[in-house]
């Protein structure tokens, strides 16, 4: 049990007062603004509400909810099952070829966040390799027009960006199972079904939980890849909650922007808060961690 | 070779395949060059695009930019993270749980939320167009990363590790140079590790904190795309900013994956 002391207060002054400049603030000052219009930074008129009024009676925010919805969802059960698939097969394929594997999925985390969407584009320009692939298979991608091929693209975009992260964690949480838990498993002649949901999948709910959270909320609030790709088209129809803040800021509307921003970030934080809570009741249906 | 083998390995050549191929690509169009010069015609193999990197000054700055914003912000979530990261993991303080939740929530801000009152903020203390400006609102998701790692990779070590140096006369401070910051040396790097890449490709706050000076690689590749883009001299630059990640991986690729647990 650690010891109960305030005195360690002191040790979280310094990071507490860096999140208090960096976070804390500009978020006091997003909610100001977002009960202000603003003009210009001498011109402004208290306004209440009215914002938040107006952006709740707009369909398309409600349509923007529902894609950003969406398109978490499809990210998250695509993303999770397969990066757990590919670690329990490179658990078998031996340390050597595992960590070259792990190396390579790890690539794509370090692709600045501008560029991910333009590495893509630029191999599926026609001359491309993936664009010439394409034509001599006789399909085509249309991400320009066709919604079904834009939303494919920035899911398969998104998915070759993060895959590594959930390989990585779950592979490390696979690594520290002790033989001894399979040996028993034998013993009982469990099925593999029984052997990854007792076994495996506990030992990397760990590790899950925050691979989980940060795709969520990632997803959630995709801006830049969606951005480059087709810019919320076509028609609207990858226009997520991102997107209309983007156009607001870029309009200079600083009021609806940060009443926008302030709606955006209540609905991040509804899902951090459901998130702790779901993992908090698992653990004691569970036991819980040692 | 058995069946169980052969499918693992066609497997793996077809992630591998679906992860490098646009870098192959990428790779392939560095070396071509895209926008015909008098010298080089369209379509030609060779180091061109490079060399136009080293001729420009803009992109040999916005590479040195990036290198010490990154660097600054992996030192300021170094030493604000480490005492965090030990008061959490050795006592229990009133408030302790409400912290992490509120390093949480911060984590997982969107930047865009909080770009424009960042912009005033920092234009107001001067820390527009510097180094330190983006370094520090780096920070806002990079403190939080930098506390859990670390965090966890003290909880591994045993009380009386401390009590040990404290019996031995040692001060706290100099426990915390002498004997807990080489104990979690691999703890540092994988910390280090993230922080360096989440600030190396974020480029939401980078961007509005560059108007007129200090911009990083991130926008400078961004500000190649015109009516006529290089798509060479693009991807010339993508793959230079690869380089110090694909390093880092190489470095740290047997810890990468320790201690990364989350605590709320």
């Amino acid at each position: 049990m650690k010891p109960h002391s305030n005195a360690a207060w002191a040790l979280m002054l310094p990071a507490a007062a860096v999140m208090v400049f960096v976070a804390v603030l500009p978020l006091l000052a997003v909610l100001n603004y977002s009960f202000h219009d603003i003009f210009s930074l001498d011109k402004v008129f208290w306004v209440g509400t009215d914002w938040y009024e107006m952006i709740v009676a707009t369909p398309r925010f409600w349509a923007s909810l529902g894609r950003s919805a969406l398109f978490s969802t499809l990210a998250i059960s695509v993303q999770i099952p397969l990066g757990i698939a590919i670690a329990l097969m490179l658990r078998k394929v031996g340390p050597r070829g595992a960590s070259l594997m792990l190396m390579c999925l790890a690539i794509p985390l370090v692709v600045p966040t501008n560029m991910i969407a333009g590495l893509w584009l630029a191999l599926l320009r026609p001359e491309g390799l993936g664009g010439q692939a394409l034509s001599a298979l006789h399909l085509t991608l249309d991400y320009k027009f066709t919604a079904l091929h834009t939303w494919a693209l920035i899911l398969i975009v998104d998915t070759w960006h993060w895959l590594g992260l959930v390989v990585v964690l779950a592979y490390a949480g696979l690594s520290s199972i002790q033989p001894a838990y399979y040996q028993a498993a034998a013993v009982d002649s469990a099925t593999r079904w029984a052997v990854f949901r007792w076994i495996e999948l506990p030992q990397i709910s760990g590790a899950l939980w925050i691979v989980l959270l940060l795709r969520l909320v990632d997803s959630f609030m995709i801006y830049t890849e969606v951005m480059a790709i087709n810019a919320g088209g076509p028609n609207d129809a990858t226009t997520f909650l991102s997107l209309e803040l983007g156009e607001d800021i870029k309009a200079y509307s600083y009021g609806t922007s940060a009443a926008r921003a302030m709606v955006d970030f209540i609905f991040v934080l509804t899902l951090v808060w459901v998130f702790v809570k779901l993992r908090q009741s698992g653990e004691q249906t569970q036991g819980g961690p040692p | 070779m058995t069946r169980g083998r052969m499918w693992r390995l066609l497997a793996c050549i077809g992630i591998a395949g679906f992860v490098l191929l646009p870098l192959v690509q990428a790779i392939v169009l560095s070396f071509t060059t895209t926008l015909a010069t008098e010298a080089v015609p369209q379509g030609s193999i060779g180091l061109h695009n490079y060399a136009n990197i080293l001729r420009s000054p803009e992109l040999r700055a916005s590479i040195g930019n990036s290198i010490i914003y990154v660097l600054l912000n992996v030192a300021f979530c170094l030493i604000a993270g480490l005492p965090a990261a030990y008061g959490l993991a050795r006592f229990t303080f009133l408030g302790d749980r409400h912290f992490l939740m509120f390093l949480l929530a911060f984590r997982v801000t969107p930047p865009v939320v909080l770009s424009l009152p960042i912009f005033i903020l920092f234009a107001r203390s001067g820390l527009v167009n510097s180094p330190i400006g983006i370094a520090l609102v780096h920070c806002v998701f990079n403190l939080p990363i930098a506390i859990w790692i670390l965090e966890s990779f003290i909880a591994a070590i045993p009380r009386s590790f401390d009590e040990m140096a404290f019996v031995d006369g040692h001060s706290r401070l100099s426990f915390f140079f002498r004997f807990l910051i080489p104990a979690i040396a691999p703890g540092i790097a994988v910390a280090a590790f993230f922080c360096f890449i989440f600030s190396w490709v974020e480029v939401v706050f980078a961007r509005i904190l560059t108007v007129t000076a200090g911009k990083p690689i991130t926008q400078a590749i961004t500000s190649l795309f015109t009516f006529r883009t290089d798509w060479g001299l693009v991807m010339a630059m993508t793959v230079f900013s690869l380089i110090p990640g694909v390093l880092m991986i190489f470095l740290v690729r047997n810890q990468i994956a320790r201690g990364f647990v989350i605590r709320t």
